[in-house]
């Protein structure tokens, strides 16, 4: 059959891998579930985040440094974890921590699994601000593989836009594996467009 | 209908699944004469006397957005190889196009893939 992959974060402790702990771990219903990148939306809403909620937790954009945006979190639909709780924080986002973005593959792959950004569904534009704005080396969103290793104290990361992009581990997969990724954003100092842009992050890979 | 039709040296047949299940890794391991393949347009494709073959899909899949979830079945990629010399047809399973190249073993792409699907 063909190789499946699920998409999981961690909700508890970022030093705690899935193989191990998966009780730490929400698997992120795609059809429903989605991620916030916000300065302050509250952790363990009881209600999903209204747009006024995300609007008032919104980052500011800083006129002196670069600013990375505080938190990542997982809406969550079907608010069954841990009580009826609508938002999980992601444990590690932006931090050195290797446990926080997990794709978890059930058998092998031709080709070594990747994360990707792009404007929309489409895949083949790259021309929001948060994305570069049609210069990948520009795009607020920074990606490191964390599969093997940790990812550094301040760590740099790749910026990901289009075809710039993170592969996930370092070769294909012969095997069923978990792979991880730590992910954050980055905006500019004193950033000239302010906005409320959405983007997709795409995992793409094979199967045989 | 099936996506493949691998045709052996000992005039046996093998016929392959579809773009979510290909059944690649169920070919027997025995001299391949020649390969038939469909594409999404309805055109065949039909490799003939080459030493080895590949072939794999490509799924893209969005973590966000409008199509969050959905399995996207970007490409098929039926590779052929002959001496050194690998012919790639990159399939877009969106819009039909074919692109086709012709690399080198050196070439990153070729030695990255998974040893286990060369039949």
């Amino acid at each position: 059959m063909a190789t499946v992959m699920n998409f999981r974060v961690n909700y508890v402790d970022a030093d705690h891998d899935y193989n191990n702990y998966n009780s730490d771990y929400i698997t992120v219903d795609l059809n429903n579930d989605y991620l916030i990148w916000s300065d302050s939306l509250a952790d363990l809403l009881t209600h999903e985040p209204t747009a006024e909620d995300l609007n008032a937790a919104a980052t500011v954009i800083d006129d002196v440094l670069p600013i990375t945006v505080a938190k990542c979190l997982l809406m969550d639909y079907s608010h069954d974890v841990g009580g009826s709780y609508y938002t999980h924080l992601v444990k590690g986002m932006g931090e050195n921590k290797r446990y926080v973005f997990g794709f978890c593959f059930d058998g092998a792959t031709a080709t070594i699994p990747r994360l990707e950004a792009w404007d929309d569904d489409t895949h083949t534009t790259t021309a929001k601000h948060v994305l570069g704005n049609g210069t990948p080396a520009n795009s607020f969103v920074k990606a490191v593989k964390t599969t093997s290793s940790l990812p550094g104290a301040g760590w740099a990361g790749i910026a990901i836009a289009g075809s710039t992009y993170l592969e996930l581990d370092d070769a294909v997969l012969t095997i069923a594996k978990d792979l991880y990724a730590n992910v954050k954003i980055i905006i500019p100092a004193d950033y000239a467009t302010p906005a409320a842009e959405t983007f997709v992050l795409t995992a793409r890979y094979t199967y045989l | 209908m099936n996506l493949y039709v691998i045709f052996f040296k000992d005039n046996t047949n093998f016929y392959g699944g579809d773009y979510k299940n290909p059944k690649w890794l169920e070919i027997p391991d025995k001299p391949i004469k020649s390969i038939s393949y469909l594409t999404p347009l309805g055109r065949w494709i039909q490799l003939r006397d080459y030493d080895k073959y590949y072939h794999f899909i490509e799924v893209a899949m969005d973590l966000n957005g409008k199509k969050k979830g959905q399995k996207i079945l970007e490409y098929s990629y039926l590779i052929a190889k002959k001496d050194n010399i690998y012919k790639v047809h990159k399939v877009s399973l969106q819009t039909g196009k074919i692109e086709i190249q012709h690399l080198k073993e050196e070439d990153k792409f070729i030695k990255q893939l998974n040893p286990i699907g060369w039949r």
